[in-house]
């Protein structure tokens, strides 16, 4: 063991840890607001892949740039998605919202799967091979940009969630339902954008990590789980322990692939995650409404 | 030795001292009421009593033996009954189911409990709804549930938690005759109540409960001549 | 029920197949149903205990020349233990809900990786299973008529099982808890005990269905047993027919096993049609049925419960 590998894992981490973070950002976002768990998440994020896959393929525009179309777009699909299948169901046992969300990540993630079939695809940028060093370290061009875009939107996030008429509105929601709407915040319709800017994000963090990570339809499931344990390690609700809980479950991953076998880094978010599930629902920086 | 007996009884949640140095003991055959105005800590000697909380500090002896820290369905089992402040039925099982699940306390065998529940659910009046699920049922309805559920299990104390709120004067005239035949089963009884004349008249003793700490106790005419209680509590003398 | 027993000789292959797999899905939603449906705890992760049954008798048939008959049981006891390790960490700890079944997930996961990496169980490459030969005394039928009488008499003892425990003291208990655990344990109820034996049971019931399923398909690999795919299999047709029934989980196989049948038929050569059904189904079935068919069937006939 190098210090050498050592900081390449480390470095590796944090790469993807931001990716991660803007994901569970997502996630913790309708969470807090719709306190639902949402397990189609990790099916958006795919679908937003895809769609950067076929951009580039078809239209040669660059994965970066395209964001400028799908974020929009997967905002109004998030918003579609909330309003015609989750909100009519928002009175339903919570494990039937599980389930809803369920079905509807089985939906989609098959859904692509018989459309484009389960080969791996890639989107070959110029840039996809770039890179430089740093010590001992190699860092890709692409996953700086991913965690440093990925950083950037979740900032973005964070200060719109503060500044914006809206996002104050998604933050009361999310604190207080029933005080919210006595002050004439029309819930329906922030619940919908909570919805929308969640999907909006994770799309966004699937196009910046489309010049590097394959495209498939079971990219959704591994993103998915990850984005779990983070938001439960940061804290449902806590958008910026999402950010840091990205951040160490990425070096965790990291650092598990570096010191043991095969894919048992794996293993290590899992223990992770049940641990903190079971001694700190609540998350390393506390979140809303633990059980 | 008394059936219930309470020592010093605290319980702090943070820095919420919500139950303070609490002293109390009711002997067998004895209705005692515990009032006091809301927020006073009285359902908190409840969960306390009931094994839901685990009191800070002091103890607490049922039929001589300490239950602190034993869980609820084990004090239940020992003989010891409580209903809720909101009701809280079983919602999709039927009203005799409602009251089985507490009967298999004590009968193991289906049929026996069964047995057991029916002539429960007769004792308090529900058998016209004796296969109506649950949520059907109104309040008052409920509240007879619920203190069917609870004697279901044979207890030798019952704690009731306002069982009389949100009810109309004939309803409550109704939960007064069924606590009165309780009693005469025998069952020992820790009433919380707000509607005065109804605990006034069922009680052999009261006990007042002022911001966690035991303000008074005594029989009804005593405790209603109480000078501080008149001030916390029952405002000014006629 | 006789047709059950008397058509299947007369079946073609095709169809005898089909009826095995709605019988072998019906067995597993049997099974999850005692803990998702009587106890309400939804579990993500049941693969995980049809995985160590399968795995189980799979490797003492390998390694020991041990009868998958006995087998199984060593199975179904390791993945008792394992469901009561797994509940009573959950349990104990109050995780209830999603958390719980997120955890379940979890588990499972966590036994795919691991599985997946440990030579000695095969890793990636599997187990094959010995089939070629006819040997009953080893689970082993040279047809698949003998299989499909014996995932009957699984389904039938599983149902048997479910409808006993719903009117004695377990079943009374569990259906307390899942309404309203404080007001159950108010009235009596030791919840803890009452979702750790459903817990038993449950995974118990699923582990045979893996030895089952390794006898009858004669591979197994950590994907195919502690994947996602058992574990949605398993708590569909209980969601779909209705959880906390008898009846519920035959009835969701019934219908979605041929719907799923029928949908790869139809879009031939097309992977994940079926499951993009099934899950277009399941949300369906929660925005319109959240009662399942069962419950359907009830209000529709006015019945109380």
């Amino acid at each position: 063991m190098t210090w050498g590998l050592l900081l390449q894992a480390v470095v590796s981490g944090l790469l993807l840890g931001g990716v991660y973070g803007l994901v569970a950002s997502g996630l913790s976002l309708i969470f807090g607001v719709l306190r639902i768990i949402n397990f189609a998440h990790g099916a958006v994020m795919m679908i937003g892949m895809y769609a950067t896959y076929w951009l580039f393929t078809l239209a040669r525009v660059d994965p970066y740039l395209s964001i400028l179309v799908t974020a929009p777009c997967f905002f109004v699909l998030g918003v579609a998605i909330q309003k015609i299948v989750i909100e009519p169901n928002r009175a339903a046992a919570e494990h039937n919202q599980l389930l809803l969300t369920l079905g509807l990540a089985l939906f989609l993630e098959n859904l692509a799967l018989v459309l484009w079939q389960g080969d791996f695809r890639t989107v070959k940028v110029a840039y996809s091979s770039a890179s430089f060093v740093v010590g001992d370290a190699l860092v890709e061009v692409p996953r700086l940009v991913a965690s440093g875009g990925a950083g950037l939107v979740a900032a973005g996030l964070f200060a719109f969630l503060r500044l914006t008429d809206v996002g104050k509105a998604l933050r009361a929601l999310a604190e207080e339902p029933e005080g919210a709407a006595l002050v004439g915040i029309n819930v329906p319709r922030i619940r919908a954008a909570a919805f929308g800017m969640g999907s909006a994000c994770v799309a966004v963090a699937g196009a910046l990590i489309t010049p590097f990570f394959y495209v498939a339809p079971d990219v959704g499931e591994s993103f998915n789980i990850m984005a779990f344990v983070v938001v439960v390690l940061g804290g449902m609700g806590n958008f910026v322990g999402a950010l840091a809980g990205g951040f160490i479950v990425g070096l965790a991953e990291s650092l598990g692939a570096a010191f043991l076998p095969g894919s048992f880094k794996q293993l290590v978010v899992f223990v992770i995650f049940v641990l903190v599930l079971l001694f700190r629902p609540q998350g390393l920086f506390g979140g809303s409404r633990v059980r | 030795m008394s059936l219930l007996e309470m020592t010093a009884l605290t319980k702090r949640f943070g820095g919420l001292t919500a139950v303070s140095n609490f002293d109390l003991r009711l002997d067998a055959g004895e209705i005692v009421g515990l009032i006091g105005p809301n927020g006073a800590g009285k359902t908190t000697a409840f969960h306390l009593i009931a094994g839901f909380h685990e009191p800070t500090s002091g103890e607490i002896r049922f039929k001589g033996a300490s239950i602190v820290g034993f869980k609820p369905h084990a004090i239940c089992q020992l003989g010891l009954a409580r209903t809720f402040q909101i009701v809280q039925p079983f919602a999709g099982l039927t009203v005799t189911e409602n009251v089985m699940v507490g009967a298999f306390n004590r009968e193991r065998d289906a049929a026996a409990a069964r047995r057991l529940a029916t002539e429960i659910v007769d004792f308090v009046g529900l058998s016209p709804r004796r296969d109506m699920p649950a949520r059907s049922l109104t309040l008052s309805d409920r509240k007879r549930l619920e203190m069917a559920r609870g004697l279901a299990t044979r207890p030798e104390l019952l704690l009731l938690d306002e069982a009389m709120s949100g009810l109309n004067p004939t309803e409550i005239d109704g939960i007064i005759g069924l606590i009165r035949l309780i009693h005469a089963r025998g069952i020992s009884l820790l009433i919380i109540e707000h509607v005065m004349q109804a605990i006034m008249a069922l009680s052999h003793r009261l006990v007042v409960l002022h911001h966690g700490e035991k303000l008074a106790e005594g029989t009804p005419s005593e405790v209603a001549r109480d000078r501080r209680v008149i001030e916390a509590y029952l405002g000014e003398e006629p | 029920m006789a047709a059950l027993i008397a058509l299947p000789p007369l079946l073609p292959k095709y169809h005898l197949e089909v009826l095995i797999s709605v019988v072998f899905w019906a067995y597993l939603g049997i099974a999850w149903n005692l803990l998702g449906g009587y106890a309400g705890q939804f579990s993500f992760g049941h693969a995980a205990f049809f995985g160590i049954g399968a795995y189980t008798s799979t490797l003492l048939l390998l390694q020991a020349g041990l009868t998958p008959w006995v087998g199984m049981f060593v199975g179904g006891g390791l993945a008792a233990t394992f469901g009561l390790f797994e509940g009573y960490l959950s349990f104990r700890y109050g995780l209830k809900g999603p958390y719980f079944s997120l955890v379940t997930l979890a588990f499972a996961e966590m036994l795919r990786v691991v599985s997946l990496n440990t030579k000695a169980v095969g890793s990636s490459l599997g187990l094959v299973v010995p089939s070629a030969t006819a040997a009953p005394a080893m689970f082993m039928f040279s047809g698949k008529l003998p299989f499909y009488y014996v995932i009957l008499a699984m389904g039938a003892l599983a149902l048997g099982l479910t409808w006993r425990i719903g009117r004695a003291r377990l079943g009374f208990s569990l259906a307390a808890v899942r309404e309203n655990e404080d007001a159950a344990e108010a009235a009596g109820v030791d919840a803890l005990a009452a979702k750790l034996r459903a817990m038993a049971l449950s995974s118990f019931l699923t582990a045979l269905g893996g030895t089952f399923y390794a006898q009858y398909f004669a591979y197994i690999d950590p994907t195919i047993t502690f994947g996602p795919s058992v574990s949605i299999g398993a708590l569909l047709p209980a969601i779909v027919g209705g959880a906390g029934t008898v009846l519920g989980p035959v009835l969701g196989s019934f219908v979605l096993t041929p719907l799923s049948e029928l949908t790869r038929y139809a879009l031939r050569g097309r992977a994940g049609a079926d499951i993009m059904l099934y899950g277009a189904v399941l949300v369906l079935v929660i925005s319109f049925l959240p009662q399942g068919l069962v419950g359907f069937v009830r209000a529709r006939r006015g019945g109380a419960r």
